[in-house]
């Protein structure tokens, strides 16, 4: 289908959606935090001492030890408005410190609160349900520290299985909603869990993927059975490049697997940012095609969160960074793969997780165009960071699903400084829009 | 000549890269054991008397070798001389493009000499790879910093007087390079060595001959006079010899501190004849600290140990030996770090999933068991994995705690996979049992507070110290290299001014007033 076809449709529904956010003056906490980040986004210096505060949080012993190291990080900052020179005057004498220190605890944690909805699945129910009332699915991603021992490994596939449990517990209650429960393929579970392969063993080695593999395959599969069993979705998330072998080769052999032949339903996640995506996608289809369980595999595509960690990564060692390193260059491989994958249905379940307005438009219109009715795409935003588009979205009867991360603050640290870090780039899309740019911008072609 | 960049290592996380080294691996195997001779000049000298054997299973030869003894010293000694009137007549930026030249031929070689170094060394893929790259850094880098020898440095000039300053080679380089780094550390000496223009004697540890002959093969290939260039392998006979040859101008020196004392005081002598003071270039042991502060992330400190530690079975003179770590955050550390260890592979170097290689020789498993006996009377043990093979001279990694102060581990030098864990009630007492040792090659810190990164920056006296990160690997132009106190005696390696070394400055005035008429 030529691209130029479904243009006018692309510009119409992304306006229609447009249309449909909810304007940011209605909800004075948002406000507040779009400020801070877009005072974050401004000045380079501001915006690393925010991170480092972020992250040297949960290790701080003390409100004057925690206000010390914001007295550290501020002073590093080059021109420094009022008011952070008002905190490091505080940081100067012990009452002083105190007071910094309530303060930086109780702005991290306000941060937090926006990204993490709950400490435990069974504190995060409130909320999910919520959503559910107000037509949005969710995907519950369990956050931890770095996985570095057996018993961590452990610890965190324990977790997994008490959230299928807790989950599958309370969702089955919930009122029904046909629209979010359902698509061509057959029905769609309420409960659905994000893992992590990192998370479930400490032996990921980029260079021998066969060791995490293997380590791994041994709590993924009780997790499996767990979710066939409750009927829920278990979907697998992308890390960086370097455990990329291990997941797609994991979840590969695990679903080949006779007693999974029928189910869990199952995801991954395809990352457009990488420029040998569109093989790896020739791979998951491939793979597709050739197996025979009955739920489709979901390919949940999204741009990529470890941009800077991949092409820091890359210039240290001298390679060529495996991203690619032009916005525009990513957001065309993001809408040619969302076309492929549209195309290759009911091999595969797609769903589109982007902020972008342009590339979820898109995605819905090559939806249509190619005779998929709107619950055959599922679009996914984060929570905190996708909230209004959640909105415009649910409004427009589309079916979304937010990713909702919980943990407590300091298991959630990086990935907290991720979203902030996507939140406050200066050639997000996010950022764009809260700068104001024009609708014409936003939903220009890439 | 185009700016220095590092050589990339290899991208081992793609299966293609990795399949082709093992396929490197397999071209090699059909060859050995290789023949390594003594090379002097233009002869080529007997293959016997040293064989070069595989740590991870001792009964495969790598490579037969020819034995030098202080007649074959003697002779490349006097070689040298001839060779180094040659190569010294060059202009350094003709040895700079034959030195680029070697870099070229080993680069062509990458995936063979890698091979080679896990044969040989049982240096693991990872490792060996860095190993090559390293090496041919030295090369490009000595090579881009050879001009300016020539040059030389800018002096005050005033009126009717000229002045200027360069760097002449002194003669010959006895070089005497160590195993863990068979390739990059030789090459490093060497290049330096001729880069400055003088002729050199290579004489390589006596685990790896073979590598060492590959060095000095892409050399000569590229155009350094046989005479310039020898290769004496063999055992200790043949280095002592070479430091006490009145025909030697500077020794250059990598391994333990043991010899590298010995060698310092040898060279102190000044028999009949020798009309010079040698110098001595000695990187030497070390006792190195991590410093874990009590609001360090553990999801970075953990796996930054256990790399620095465990790597290569902590045979780098970088290893990470001992973690000094806040009190408060000790028992959690403890517990990650001995979880962390317990599931390290302990497996052939030529296994991509090995973490933890043989050590180099049977001598090297004795001398850590020792220690291990020693840290298990005077503490207790956190980790050891439970599988280790028995062929091949393997050693457990351990980790170990509670030990006391006076503990000989706590303070020699072990050269292998053994970490000892303490806590301290604050940086600035990690920072004084690091003051307290002799050695002060690298050391760690892990802290997220400005301050205290530059405090302990400003305290510690290692020549490299490593701050959220592990604490080896260092490379080339980006951190240059080296100890000091005891650890070491010399410039750091693969930094500015590390060829001066090498050299004798010569400053002309001249004169250029005549008559009351200055003629420039």
């Amino acid at each position: 289908m030529p691209e130029t076809e479904v243009e006018p449709e692309v510009q119409r529904i992304g306006r229609d959606l447009h249309d449909a956010l909810p304007g940011r003056s209605r909800n004075p906490v948002k406000a507040i935090d779009a400020r801070a980040m877009e005072l974050a986004s401004r000045d380079a210096q501001l915006r690393a001492a925010l991170f480092r505060l972020v992250d040297v949080t949960p290790a701080c012993r003390s409100l004057d030890d925690l206000a010390a190291h914001l007295g550290a990080y501020l002073e590093e900052v080059g021109e420094r408005p009022p008011p952070i020179e008002a905190a490091l005057r505080a940081a100067h004498n012990a009452a002083g410190r105190r007071a910094l220190g309530l303060a930086a605890a109780g702005g991290v944690r306000h941060m937090a609160h926006r990204f993490i909805v709950g400490e435990s699945p069974k504190a995060a129910l409130r909320t999910l349900r919520g959503l559910w009332d107000d037509g949005v699915a969710s995907s519950v991603d369990l956050l931890g520290e770095a996985t570095v021992t057996r018993e961590e490994a452990d610890h965190y596939a324990e977790r997994c299985h008490e959230a299928l449990d807790a989950l599958a517990d309370s969702m089955g209650r919930w009122p029904s909603r046909p629209a979010l429960e359902s698509d061509s393929s057959g029905p769609l579970s309420r409960v659905n869990l994000s893992v992590k392969v990192s998370a479930l063993t400490p032996l990921m080695r980029p260079e021998a993927p066969e060791v995490g593999r293997e380590d791994a395959a041994q709590r993924m599969r009780p997790l499996l059975r767990r979710a066939r069993d409750l009927e829920a979705h278990l979907h697998i998330d992308m890390e960086s490049l370097d455990a990329l072998e291990t997941t797609i080769e994991l979840v590969f052999e695990l679903l080949d697997e006779d007693e999974f032949a029928t189910g869990p339903s199952a995801g991954v996640v395809l990352q457009a940012y990488l420029r040998d995506s569109p093989a790896q996608l020739d791979r998951l289809l491939e793979w597709a095609g050739a197996s025979t369980r009955t739920p489709p595999l979901t390919v949940r595509l999204v741009k990529g969160a470890y941009w800077d960690h991949e092409v820091v990564e890359a210039r240290q060692h001298g390679w060529r960074p495996p991203v690619f390193e032009v916005k525009a260059e990513s957001d065309r491989n993001f809408e040619s793969l969302s076309t492929r994958l549209l195309s290759a249905r009911p091999l595969v379940r797609v769903a589109i997780a982007s902020h972008n307005l342009r590339s979820v438009a898109h995605a819905v219109a090559v939806n249509r165009a190619t005779g998929g009715a709107d619950a055959d795409l599922e679009l996914q935003i984060l929570r905190g960071l996708g909230d209004e588009l959640q909105q415009a979205l649910a409004s427009n009867e589309l079916r979304v699903r937010a990713y909702c991360p919980v943990g407590d603050l300091v298991a959630g640290m990086a990935y907290l400084v991720r979203r902030l870090l996507e939140n406050t780039s200066n050639d997000s899309f996010l950022g764009d829009q809260q700068r104001g740019a024009p609708i014409e911008e936003l939903l220009a072609a890439p | 000549m185009s700016e220095f960049l590092n050589e990339p290592v290899l991208e081992l996380r793609r299966a293609p890269v990795r399949e082709s080294l093992l396929e490197a691996l397999r071209e090699l195997d059909s060859r050995l054991p290789l023949e390594v001779p003594v090379l002097v000049g233009g002869d080529r000298g007997a293959i016997e008397g040293l064989d070069s054997t595989d740590p991870g299973a001792p009964s495969r030869l790598v490579a037969r070798a020819g034995r030098a003894g202080e007649a074959e010293a003697r002779a490349a000694v006097q070689t040298a001389a001839a060779g180094f009137r040659e190569w010294s007549a060059h202009s350094a930026a003709e040895r700079a493009e034959v030195l680029s030249g070697a870099a070229g031929r080993l680069r062509e070689r990458r995936l063979e000499l890698a091979a080679l170094m896990v044969r040989e060394c049982a240096k693991p893929w990872p490792e060996a790879d860095a190993d090559v790259c390293e090496a041919i850094d030295f090369l490009e880098y000595y090579a881009r910093a050879a001009p300016s020898l020539d040059t030389g440095a800018e002096l005050l000039q005033v009126p009717g007087e000229r002045n200027t300053m360069r760097h002449a080679p002194r003669g010959v380089v006895a070089v005497i390079s160590p195993w863990n780094f068979p390739l990059a550390i030789a090459c490093g000496m060497t290049a330096a060595g001729l880069a400055a223009g003088n002729a050199v004697v290579l004489k390589p540890a006596e685990q790896s001959p073979a590598c060492a002959l590959a060095l000095v093969e892409a050399l000569h290939g590229a155009g350094v006079p046989p005479d310039a260039l020898a290769l004496l392998p063999g055992f200790g006979e043949a280095g002592a010899a070479l430091v006490r040859d009145p025909g030697v101008h500077v020794i250059a020196f990598t391994g333990s501190g043991a010899v590298g004392l010995d060698i310092v005081r040898a060279a102190a002598e000044t028999p009949e004849g020798q009309g010079h003071v040698k110098r001595v270039v000695a990187e030497m042991g070390g006792k190195n600290c991590v410093i874990v502060d009590a609001d360090a992330d553990l999801d970075d400190v953990v796996p930054a140990l256990v790399g620095s530690a465990f790597g290569f079975a902590g045979q780098k003179c970088s290893a990470a030996s001992r973690v000094l770590v806040h009190e408060g955050t000790h028992d959690a550390l403890l517990r990650r770090l001995g979880g962390a260890v317990e599931v390290l592979d302990v497996g052939q170097a030529e296994r991509f999933a090995t973490d933890v290689p043989p050590v180099i020789e049977q001598e090297a498993q004795e001398r850590v068991h020792g220690y291990a006996r020693d840290a298990e009377a005077a503490g207790r043990l956190v980790a050891r994995p439970e599988r280790v093979p028995d062929a091949g001279w393997f050693c457990a990694p351990t980790v170990w705690a509670g030990l006391d102060p006076d503990a000989p581990v706590l303070h020699e030098e072990v050269f292998g996979p053994l970490l000892t864990v303490e806590a301290v009630s604050s940086v600035e007492a990690a920072c004084d049992a690091v003051d307290s040792l002799p050695f002060a090659l690298t050391a760690g810190l892990f802290s997220r507070s400005p301050a205290t990164v530059d405090a302990v920056a400003a305290r510690l006296p290692v020549g490299n110290l490593y701050v959220n990160r592990g604490i080896t690997g260092a490379m080339v132009a980006r951190q240059p290299f080296g100890g000091n106190r005891r650890s070491g005696v010399g410039t750091k390696a693969g930094g500015p001014g590390y060829l001066l070394q090498f050299t004798e400055p010569r400053v002309v005035t001249e004169n250029t007033m005549r008559h009351g008429l200055v003629v420039e």
